[in-house]
């Protein structure tokens, strides 16, 4: 007979509201150890997601996503021919904010070589690949814009011609697909106020710098065209044959070429090391803060239990209970409480995720780790209850 | 000696003083008293005479400062030796009963009397028929599933009879069980333990400091200031007993 299951069938209200209580914290440790999770994937995603072998950018940056990094388009050219390579393909990366039917809207962009796709979306979950060379785009779901949608950017309308599920940028902002000439045009081209603005601004330099400064005048005359480099590219993506190894193509192209290479490894370990390390030791902090806060609960709770039934453990003892079955009624109280609260937290976790503004990633291995911890919790949170519960005379029952 | 002529309880000299010094308080002095198997006594005393603390003595509760304590052939206490398992001995030796609050509140009837079952290692239908006969025995079966707050006075002290008895005890002790019962339930309680009392051959040890019950005892022992006394015939003096009715077995 289970003692602690008949104490609670008597009075399930306090504990299944004390176990939703629970179970909302321990919702939140899980949540933060999700949260990290969803930092790292999203870190990581459009590095997967490429599946490049190698990443060649601009010499000693740590581009594209860890940092900024520029380099030739045709640079391309010269990587393809590198033994060992597969594929080079340019790539361009980067974020705009723009605001979107009255609401701030927030788009990793990324422009990729149509012709190799390395780069562009894997998996299209509703419509198509992009397949004109201009004004279309791919967008992820996130960014809640149904197929046949025209986004105004720069200079031209780009029509949603197709969807994916779960592609964000490194920062969490859903990722926009564009062919490499859109995206460069997107990031580089100015409106047509902003060209006249410019030119006028030059055109009134040049006047003032004419009548006394012609070698300068001269250098001015040069911004009339105002034609920006449209042709510079972030990172050349490389794939390479089967079996070569990506240290020594990186090797090779760092020597000879003079830009940095980084392997694919490398690139997610330069992710992981920076603003995500930082993340993780802060929802480390919060979890354990969190769990703490939760065995104090519990501790809280299984003392105030045990304190309510002080007569029953005196009775118990005097009708010649051994200590196991005291110990057991307080321990198995709190085992209960606690498989309880995180059974619900495991709930209200599958149910609310996909809700939550960024990815919430919770993996086996965490819903393992916070079980192990909720089981020490109970444990330890038991003590000061059976400390309590032990002290009882058996007198007690007969003198009250 | 056979069980039922065999001493059960037997105290000899016991003392308690609670406190030291200027705060010392006598709640037993030279205490004698010797209760037979399928004997059914009454120690009657008023609030504060002692009653309790001889009980407690004789469970192996309380310490006595001095004196022998005996159950069932087993020194509970004696002249600063106790029983070292004070829990195991309780459950094989005693039953209890006491006033109110008898039973533990989160289990139903049946469950209360199968804990004293499983306490002594008897699970399982084995212990549930057992719990069942029990509660039969004492006329409040169909009530086996019912929380103590769903039941009467009477069925929870019947029902506290019942898990008393569920070890089989030598001794049964019981602190005022018919105070918190009107006086039907009060004597109806009182002619269980009597049928216990001859049927199962325990010794019970009833406390009480009610004088409408104590015509159903077989001795009556009085408590006065930790003084106890033994009436040989309800009502009266044993004619044994010393010039103050102090009466040493």
């Amino acid at each position: 007979m289970n003692l602690a299951i008949r104490d609670i069938r008597r009075h399930p209200a306090p504990f299944a509201i004390s176990s939703l209580g629970i179970g909302l914290l321990l919702t939140l440790v899980l949540s933060y150890a999700g949260i990290y999770n969803g930092f790292v994937y999203e870190a990581l995603a459009l590095i997967n997601q490429t599946g490049a072998d190698l990443w060649v950018v601009q010499r000693d940056t740590r581009g594209p996503f860890a940092e900024q990094s520029r380099l030739p388009e045709d640079v391309r050219y010269r990587i393809a021919i590198v033994p060992g390579v597969a594929v080079a393909s340019p790539i361009v990366f980067y974020t705009i904010q723009r605001v979107w039917k009255g609401r701030p809207l927030r788009i990793a962009v990324v422009g990729y070589d149509l012709h190799t796709g390395v780069g562009g979306p894997r998996q299209i979950v509703a419509g198509r690949a992009i397949s004109q060379a201009h004004y279309e785009m791919v967008a992820d779901q996130k960014l809640k814009m149904p197929l046949g949608t025209k986004l105004r950017l720069g200079l031209h309308d780009y029509t949603v011609v197709g969807l994916t599920h779960g592609i964000v940028g490194s920062g969490g902002d859903p990722v926009a697909f564009f062919s490499l000439a859109d995206a460069q045009e997107i990031q580089f081209v100015k409106d047509n106020w902003a060209i006249r603005n410019q030119r006028q601004r030059s055109l009134d330099a040049y006047t003032r710098a004419l009548p006394t400064q012609p070698t300068l005048a001269a250098v001015l005359a040069g911004n009339f065209a105002d034609n920006p480099d449209l042709h510079t590219v972030n990172a050349i993506v490389v794939r390479l044959d089967p079996g070569i190894r990506p240290e020594s193509v990186a090797a090779q192209i760092d020597r000879w070429e003079h830009f940095t290479t980084h392997t694919a490894e490398q690139q997610k370990q330069l992710m992981l090391a920076g603003s995500v390390a930082l993340a993780r030791r802060q929802t480390a902090l919060f979890r354990f803060v969190l769990s703490i806060t939760a065995a104090v609960i519990i501790a809280q709770i299984i003392y105030t239990m045990t304190l309510q039934k002080l007569r029953s453990i005196a009775l118990l003892k005097l009708i010649g209970a051994p200590n196991r079955t005291i110990v057991g009624l307080v321990l198995q109280e709190s085992l209960a409480l606690g498989l309880i609260s995180y059974g619900i937290a495991l709930a209200i976790g599958s149910q609310t995720y996909d809700l939550w503004p960024r990815r919430v990633v919770v993996l086996t291995a965490d819903k393992l780790n916070l079980l192990a911890v909720v089981l020490g919790i109970c444990v330890v949170a038991s003590i000061m209850g059976v400390r309590r519960a032990l002290r009882v005379e058996a007198g007690t029952a007969l003198t009250g | 000696m056979s069980r039922a002529t065999s001493v059960a309880v037997q105290v000899e000299n016991l003392t308690k003083v609670y406190g030291s010094g200027h705060t010392a308080v006598t709640a037993l002095s030279s205490a004698n008293l010797v209760v037979h198997a399928g004997e059914l006594v009454a120690v009657l005393g008023p609030s504060g005479s002692g009653k309790t603390t001889l009980l407690s003595a004789i469970a192996g509760i309380i310490d006595p400062s001095s004196g022998r304590i005996a159950v069932g052939g087993s020194q509970v206490y004696d002249d600063g030796w106790r029983v070292r398992d004070l829990r195991r001995f309780r459950r094989e030796h005693l039953g209890f009963i006491f006033q109110s609050q008898n039973l533990i509140p989160f289990l139903t009837a049946r469950e209360n009397v199968l804990i004293a079952l499983q306490i002594r290692d008897t699970t399982g239908t084995r212990a549930i028929r057992a719990a069942q006969d029990l509660l039969d025995y004492l006329g409040v079966g169909e009530r086996q599933h019912h929380l103590p707050e769903q039941l009467s006075g009477g069925e929870q002290q019947r029902v506290a009879i019942a898990r008393a008895l569920a070890n089989a005890p030598e001794v049964i002790l019981a602190d005022e069980p018919t105070a918190a019962l009107d006086t039907e339930r009060g004597r109806s309680v009182m002619t269980l333990f009597r049928q216990v009392a001859r049927e199962k051959n325990s010794a019970v040890i009833c406390v009480t400091h009610d004088e409408r019950m104590i015509e159903g005892f077989d001795r009556v022992y009085r408590v006065r200031d930790g003084l106890v006394f033994d009436d040989r015939t309800p009502g009266g003096v044993d004619a044994k007993a010393g010039a103050n009715g102090e009466r040493t077995f």
